[in-house]
Parts: structure tokens; sequence; C-alpha cells
């Protein structure tokens, strides 16, 4: 598997969609994104985000309920697929290994 | 999704929603159909959450960059619809229909035939008309000053009639021709310039004019015209100046043609001398270009105007009149301006009103007719009937390829079937059969360009004209593609609506019947193509009988072995003319030899009638018991005594000139038949009449003859015997088949007695058989039609028949199993066809008949249109019907019904 599969913003959606599961969509997602990382973040890419990882086959999705608020539109909920666990869980082994050999000292504490 | 649907904020629930309004609708616009709903949902979801928690400003603030982040290539792609309806011009369908279109035209290449030998034929038609037309209309307007030129006209009024003609009003006075409208240009300030302009070779008194420089002679027609003559018309000049070409009186302007025959090249002939009838002399003061054939002018010299009024004879009293106007300036009101100038200096209490009318001078060659004074009609109808003609024939050849691919559709049916099961729409069906249809006029397109080059060469000589080879014009190959494209919507027009309206269902499970409408349609079609060309066959015999019957009738004298000679230069005294009559009459050939005042097949010359230029009060003709204010036209003409022996007249009552009666020249009149009966006399020998001065007595009838082209009715005639004076013509009966013998007389003494003049003769019948040109042409070309439109119907008809009997071979063979005869058989194809000709006989007769009537009624004499007339050309169109049916049926019966039954 390919490093460029899954690209930076893609995994942390990707994260978010695993998070918030059964209720993930993109406003929840964007959302939570705003909260963690304290930047703006607007529905429109995090939907073209997961356009990309349901192509993918990382996600799967269904239309959900109907709300007022949206207009009486319904919502498209997103849930994390076999697949798109596999590649969180390498990903993030991936990370942890490099983690791991870091020497203490290297890495100076911010703060 | 649809757009109409978008989803308005909602106010069901009651929620406020005040999310911003048109960027929803241009984001639904932009963002894909699929994914609108979850969009937009998001949006406004999004926008209420930011609105509960920082406030509406805020989130109207956010809601703008949010949905920037839309706009991008994912959001917007539209995705690929499951069962997509493919545009039916996509380059896959297109290879399709070619595809099909191709093998069904290779697979019946009979009935491809067919249509594009049709439709061909009818392009062909169409195509040299056009070009014929085309270049009518170029006729004249090739002028630089096109536009502002007009060609003057009069309208007399007098009451109860109202005549016109070209030309403009003179007055003679002492005895010099004063045209009124010389100075117009000073009172009428729109009037640029006035030229006047005569022919000296037209009616009556017109003829080739001699010339002679040196040893060269040559008999040349030409024209005189007034100074401004080349500044408003632009015919090149090659040598000399517009400015003075005509200014001079004894100046002469002179065409390539004549430059090169006396000079050898137009810039020699500059300033060179021409003796003129060998009484005048010219000098050369410019060359110009030998004319345009398209120019209705015509003149191989020109003589000044000034010339004209004060040293040369009139030709005729048709002085042409043309006006350059300004620019912009209005017709109309130049008309009255002129006319209110004109008025004051017309001849009072003449009975008469003359009022002067422009025309714009392209028009007057093909609107030169006039009805009620006005320019009204002329070769326009020619033009008019011809490009009808033409069209008809292109649409009997689009009715056959519409009859046949309806009539083949069962063939199609079931291609439409799966076509529009598999999702076509009618659409795609009305334009697959357009293209088929525009494909196979395409294919008869490139047959007619072929054709029309090879035949262009034929067809110049058919129609007398020099059109060049139009393929380097656009304006063929726009007209062409037009054609062609115009060819294919009409024949496509019909199966295209009928074959797309077909069911599906019905198609498929195997029952294609045609609706009574369909059938009743087709068959109306059919008797349509007939009627047309039934119409053309009468037209075709009704033109040809006419031309035959004016050129074989007889005149009331005898036009064989006849010809003349023009009286000029040495022949005109009395004491020459005696000698040439004397020593030709004694030379081995000739039978008799007199004079005449004019040809006498052609007498232009009438005085008296009233059309309203002529002074009714003061009659050049009198007789005893004419009663006042009664005007007669009379042809006057003065001959020798042996005239009407020569012309083998015959004398009705009374006697010929004789030289033994002594009183004879001085005191004899003959008038015709016609001029009895409208002078009114009762018993007229012995009466007396009066031509200008000279009185005397009738002393005999003639039986009427014919003074003119039958065009006109015979008019009232006075001859008498003017031993005096010597113009006009010499008459020579020539002794039969010894033509060439009594032509070597002539020329011989000819030469001797007058040798400044070259020797020209005319023979009558060769003369009067072109009076009737264009009836010539049009009986030629209606040959053509006649011919071409029997042809295509029957194409049309052959196919039709071939399909039936392709589809009835069964039945054929069953009826045949059980005992019919093949005259049964083919009687049994026969008739629905039959029937449908008598339709078409029953129909086109009564309109033939009436379209025909009127093309008559430009004749005084003319033949009758006879019942057997119908009668032929509705047989004919059975005849060849049944031929063309049982071409087809024979082979049909003929065929052993084993045969037809086994093949499954």
């Amino acid at each position: 598997m390919r490093r460029s599969d899954l690209g930076e913003f893609e995994e942390v959606v990707l994260l978010a969609v695993a998070v918030l599961v059964p209720k993930a969509y993109s406003v929840m997602i964007a959302e939570e994104l705003e909260r963690e990382t304290g930047q703006n973040v607007s529905t429109g890419a995090v939907h073209a985000a997961l356009q990309r990882l349901e192509q993918k086959g990382y996600v799967t999705s269904v239309l959900g309920e109907a709300t007022a608020e949206r207009g009486g539109r319904r919502k498209r909920l997103f849930t994390v697929s076999a697949l798109g666990g596999r590649v969180l869980t390498e990903v993030r082994s991936v990370r942890n290994r490099l983690w791991d050999r870091i020497v203490p000292p290297t890495l100076l504490e911010w703060s | 999704m649809k757009p109409s649907q978008i989803p308005k904020p909602n106010r069901r629930t009651g929620m406020p929603d005040h999310a911003p309004r048109w960027p929803d609708r241009l984001l639904a616009w932009l963002i894909a159909p699929h994914l609108r709903e979850e969009v937009l949902g998001d949006l406004h979801e999004r926008f209420h959450r930011r609105a509960e928690r920082l406030g509406e400003a805020q989130a109207r603030r956010r809601y703008w960059r949010d949905l920037l982040a839309y706009v991008r290539i994912s959001m917007i792609k539209r995705q690929p619809a499951d069962y997509p309806t493919p545009f039916f011009l996509t380059p896959g369908m297109l290879r399709n229909y070619l595809k099909i279109a191709l093998r069904n035209l290779v697979k019946s290449t009979v009935f491809s035939a067919i249509n594009v030998i049709g439709l061909a034929l009818g392009m062909i038609c169409c195509l040299f008309i056009f070009l014929w037309v085309q270049d009518e209309e170029r006729v004249d307007n090739f002028h630089a000053n096109g536009k502002n030129l007009y060609t003057a006209y009069q309208t007399f009024s007098t009451p109860g009639k109202v005549d016109g003609k070209y030309g403009t009003p003179m007055r003679v006075v002492n005895q010099r021709a004063v045209f009124l409208l010389e100075d117009v240009k000073s009172a009428v300030p729109e009037v640029q310039n006035t030229v006047f302009y005569a022919t000296g070779y037209e009616l009556p008194w017109g003829h080739p004019e001699t010339f002679q420089t040196g040893e060269k002679k040559f008999k040349l027609e030409g024209s005189r015209a007034s100074p401004d003559f080349f500044k408003i018309f632009s015919y090149p000049l090659l040598a000399g100046q517009a400015e003075t070409a005509l200014n001079d009186i004894g100046g002469i302007a002179i065409s390539r043609k004549m430059a090169e025959l006396f000079f050898g090249s137009p810039r020699n002939a500059l300033g060179k001398s021409l003796r003129y009838e060998n009484k005048l002399d010219f000098r050369v003061t410019a060359v110009f270009e030998n004319l345009p054939v398209q120019s209705s002018l015509k003149f191989d010299f020109l003589l000044t105007w000034e010339a004209q009024k004060s040293k040369l004879e009139w030709a005729s009293n048709d002085f042409r009149t043309y006006v350059q106007l300004a620019e912009m300036a209005d017709p109309k009101t130049v008309e009255t301006k002129i006319n209110r100038f004109l008025q004051p200096r017309l001849a009072k209490n003449t009975g008469v009103t003359t009022q002067i009318g422009l025309q714009p001078f392209g028009e007057h060659y093909l609107h030169g007719n006039f009805v009620n004074g006005k320019p009204d009609g002329g070769r326009i109808e020619y033009v008019r009937i011809f490009s009808g003609v033409a069209l008809f024939i292109l649409l009997i050849a689009c009715i056959n390829f519409m009859n046949l691919a309806t009539a083949r559709s069962v063939k199609r049916a079931k291609e439409v079937g799966v076509r529009k099961v598999l999702g076509s729409t009618r659409g795609h069906l009305i334009g697959q059969f357009f293209g088929e249809a525009l494909l196979l006029a395409f294919l008869a397109m490139l047959v007619t360009l072929l054709l029309v080059v090879l035949l262009m060469p034929l067809f110049n000589a058919f129609t007398g004209k020099q059109i060049a080879s139009p393929l380097i014009q656009p304006s063929f190959w726009v007209s062409l593609l037009g054609l062609t494209v115009f060819t294919g919507l009409i024949a496509g027009s019909y199966p295209a609506l009928f074959l797309s309206s077909l069911q599906p269902v019905r198609i498929l499970k195997g029952v294609l019947r045609f609706t009574q409408s369909a059938i009743w349609f087709r068959q109306g079609l059919t008797v349509f193509q007939f009627g047309l060309a039934i119409i053309l066959l009468v037209a075709t015999i009704v033109v040809s009988r006419q031309t035959r019957y004016v050129q074989k009738t007889h005149l009331g004298y005898d036009r064989e072995n006849l010809l003349y000679v023009r009286i000029e230069g040495e022949l005109m005294t009395q004491r020459n003319y005696l000698l040439f009559k004397e020593q030709v009459s004694r030379m081995p050939g000739i039978a008799l030899v007199d004079r005449s005042s004019e040809a006498p097949h052609v007498m232009g010359f009438v005085v008296d009638a009233n059309d309203g230029a002529a002074n009714t009060s003061n009659d050049a003709i009198n007789w005893e018991g004419k009663e006042k204010n009664v005007s007669v036209g009379f042809k006057p003409t003065s001959v020798g005594f042996d005239f009407v022996k020569l012309m083998n007249l015959k004398v009705a009552e009374g006697r010929d000139f004789s030289q033994a009666n002594a009183t004879d020249s001085t005191d004899a009149f003959l008038v015709n038949e016609e001029a009895v009966k409208q002078m009114g006399l009762k018993k007229p020998i012995g009466k007396w009449i009066s031509a200008w001065q000279k009185k005397g007595h009738i002393i005999g009838i003639l039986k009427d003859y014919h003074t003119h082209s039958l065009h006109e009715p015979i008019k009232p005639l006075v001859m008498d015997v003017k031993e005096y004076e010597y113009f006009g013509v010499i008459l020579v009966r020539t002794e039969a088949g010894k033509t060439k013998e009594a032509l070597a007389s002539l020329g011989k003494v000819y030469k001797e007695l007058n040798p400044n003049y070259p020797f020209a003769y005319q023979f009558i019948d060769q003369e009067y058989e072109k009076l009737y040109r264009s009836e010539e042409v049009m009986a030629k070309l209606s040959n053509v039609f006649a011919v071409l439109a029997i042809l295509i119907s029957c194409l049309g008809l052959l196919g039709l028949v071939m399909f039936s009997t392709e589809q009835r071979t069964k039945e054929i063979g069953i009826r045949k199993v059980l005992g019919a005869s093949v005259s049964q058989i083919i009687m049994l194809f026969s008739r629905d066809f039959l029937r449908l000709v008598w339709i078409a006989i029953l129909i086109a007769s009564p309109i033939a008949w009436y379209a025909m009537n009127q093309w008559l009624q430009s004749f005084a004499y003319k033949i009758d249109i006879a019942w057997w007339i119908f009668a032929a050309s509705g047989f004919g169109a059975l005849a060849v019907t049944l031929l063309t049916v049982s071409f087809q049926s024979i082979k049909t019966a003929l065929m052993n019904p084993v045969k037809s039954l086994r093949s499954e």
C-alpha cells in the first residue's frame, strides 16, 4: 500500500468518522475537526475528502433521516469499512513503530 | 431532482431559516444533481448551528466561505446515468445511422437508383432554370450607377382607355424635333443626367447601316445617343473620353468589333474617318468594348443625338429616354416634378393626357409590357412559369421518394420497432430518416453536378444564352447546397413523420397495416404527380401545335421563294431602280421583281391608330363618308404595279393595279377587307379615299392577308402605286429550285449598279420564322419538361409496382393455383394505378385548359384547344402507366406458382 493513498486530511477525516459513528456526517465531522484542531474546516472540504475515501473503499455511506434545520433534506451517514479500519491501523502502527524508535532526548518538550 | 424542485427554505416546520436564498439557487445549478440534497442540507444545517452559536451575521459570512469550498470538480461533475439516453448525434450513433442507410441503399439498388435518378433529374431542372433566371436578372444590372438609372415611359389617357409605352414626348417646331425633356435637368434638381437613345435598326424604318472606308464595306446595327450616354452607363471605353465621345456632331463611337473590322485595332481607329451610307463622313471619337451579353441595349456604333436630329433619318419614333437621379432621390417625387415641368410644354387640346413615369433601368428588360399604361409583366412571366415548372418537377421527384419510402416502410418497420424498444425517441427516428433522405439528396446532387457540367454547352445552345461554367461562382454552390437540403427535407418529411409514428408493439407483433388516411395520402401524391405530368403534356401539345400553326398557316400570300433587298444608295433614284428591275428580271432564276415600302411580313408603320400619340383631329387617311371622330389604325403602304401578282395576293372584288391604266399610279387605291369593314363602306369600289396629299379612288379590294406576326390581328391596309418614290425594299420572287442562280444574278447586277453597298438579302420565310423565336424556345422547353415529368412519374410508379408485386408474390401464387389467368392478374395490378391516373386526368384537364387558354391570349390567331388534346394526353398517360405497370406485373404473373409458394 502506497502512502499517497491516504492523505493527511483524509486520514483525519477517516479517524473522525470512526469516532463519530453512527452519527458521522459532514457537518458533525467538520465541527469535530474544528474543535480538535481549532481551525476552520468547511463542510465542502470534508465532503470532498469523504467522496475520495468512499471511492477508495475506506468508508461506506447511507442516506439518513431528514431534519427540519436541514430544510427537510436528508444527510449522508458514513461508517468506516473493514478496509478503512485496516488502513487506519496500518498507518497507526507505522507511526507507532517510528515513535518507539525515537531516542528520548531527541525531541525537546514544548513548554 | 429537477431544478424546479430546488429545496426552498422550509416553512412547514416553522423553523426560522434565513439561509441566503440565491446562493442556494446558484449551488443547485452548479452541484451535480445526485449530490444536491446532501450538500444543501449540510450547508443549511451548518448555517443554523452557527447562527445559534455565533449569531446570524457571523453565520452568513461563513456561509459564503463554505459555499466556495464546494466549487470543485468532484462536486460539479455529473454522475453518468444508469440508463443513459445518448445524444443521437454522437459519433457512435451517426456511424450506425450511416451504416444502416448505406446497407439499405445497397440492398435495394433498384429503389435507390429510382430515387437518386428521379431527384437528380428534378434538381438538374431546377439548377438550369436557376442559372437561366439568374442570367435573365443580370441583364442590364451591371451598370455602376445602376440603382440610380431610370427608364422614362409615357402613359396616355384618353376617356375610357389608358395606354403606355417607352419614350418621351417630342414636338416638331420649325421642322426640327424638340424633345420636351431635354432641359429637365435644369428644372428638376434630382435629375442629374438625361440621355436620349434611339436605335437605327428597329422597325418600321430601321435597318443595318452601311459603313465604308477604302474598299472595306460592312453593314452594322447601331444607335444614336445624347452626349451623357457613356457617363451614366458603364460601357468601358478602349479609346477616347466618355465626356467627349458623343459631343461632336460629326463624331461616332464604335465597338471594338467594328474597329477591328475597319482599322485592325481600337487604337488605330481613333480619329479615323468612316463613310456612312455613302453620303456622310464621321470621325471616330471613341472605341468602346464589345457590349456584354447582359446588355439589352445592342449597338455596334453610336452616332450623336445632334446628328440624329439634323442629318439622319428616324428609324422609329421609339426614342428611349434614360435619366440618372441623385443618390437617395425618390423616383415618385421626381416623377411628379417632371410632370409639373412637362405639362405646360405639351400640345394643347389633343384629348389625350400624357404623363411621364420612371421605371428602374434594370427592370425594363423583364418588365417590358404595359398594362393600363404602366409597365407590368413581360419576360418575367416566362421566368415565373419556368421556375414554377422546375419546382414542380422537383416536387414530382420528391413525391417519388415519399411514396417509395412509405410503401417500403414495411421493410423498415421492424427496425423502427427495435430502435424504439431500445430507447430511441421519435425525435431520433425523425432525425434518422431525414438524414437518410439528405444522404440520398446528396448522392443525387453529385449526379446533378456531373450532368450540369456535361450538359452546359447543350443548355446554352438551347436557350441561346452564353452562361459560363457556374462552378466558380459561390452563389451557384450556395444554391446547390440549398437545393440539396431543400430536396432532402421535402422528400424526407412524410416518410420521417410516418415511420417514426409506428407503434413498436404492433410492429413487433408482425401486423403493419397502413391506416386509411396514410393510404389516401399516398394515392393523393400519385394523383398529384400524374396531374402535373398531364398538365405539362397538354401544355406541350398546345404550344407545339400553336407554334406549328403560326409557322405553317397560310398568310394570304406565298412566302416561299421570296426574298427582299433594301433599297439604298444608287438604287434610290427612279432611273437606277428601273434599270435594276429591268436587268434583274431578265436574269436566270428570277420570276418577278417589284418594290414595297416595307418588308411585307412585318409592316410596322401604322397611322391614325388612336393610341394617344396621334393627333386625331388631323387624320392622314380620309375617305368618302367618313364620320367625324372615327379613327382607324391603317397600315399604309406603297408598292409597284406587280406587287399583287408577285405576292400572290387574292383580289376579292374589283381589279388589281395595271400598267395599262394610265391613272393607276396617281388615282388608284387598293384596300383590304378589314379596311372596308372598319371604314364602314357599303359599296367601296369607286369611292374616293385620300392618303396624306394624295387623293384617289378605290379600285379593288384585297382578301385579308397577314402583314405582321400572328400575335396581332390583321389591320386595315391601304395600298397605292408610287412610281416616283424609291425607298423600302425590292421584293424578288425566284423560280422554285433556282435560288442559287437567282442570288448570283441579283448579286451581279447589284454590284454594278450600287457599288458602294454590300449586297445583303433576306428570305421572307426565314425572317417570318424568326418572329416566333420565344415561342420556339417555349415549345422546346415544354417538350423537355413534359418528358421529364412523365419519366420521373413513371420511375416512381415502377417502384411502387415492383414493391407491390414483391409483397403480393404469395397472393399471386395462390390466385394462379386457383385458376386465375395472366391477364386477370395484370388487371388486378393495373386497376388501382389506372384509377389514380383517371382521377389525375379529371383534375388536371380543367387546370391545363385554363392555363393554356391564358397563354393563347397573346395570339390574335390561335388554335382551338380541342377535346382530343386532353384525350390524347390522358390516353398517353394511361398508356405509359399501363406499360410501366405491365412491365413488372407480367413478370410476376408469369412466375410459376410452385416457386412463389415454396419460398418461406
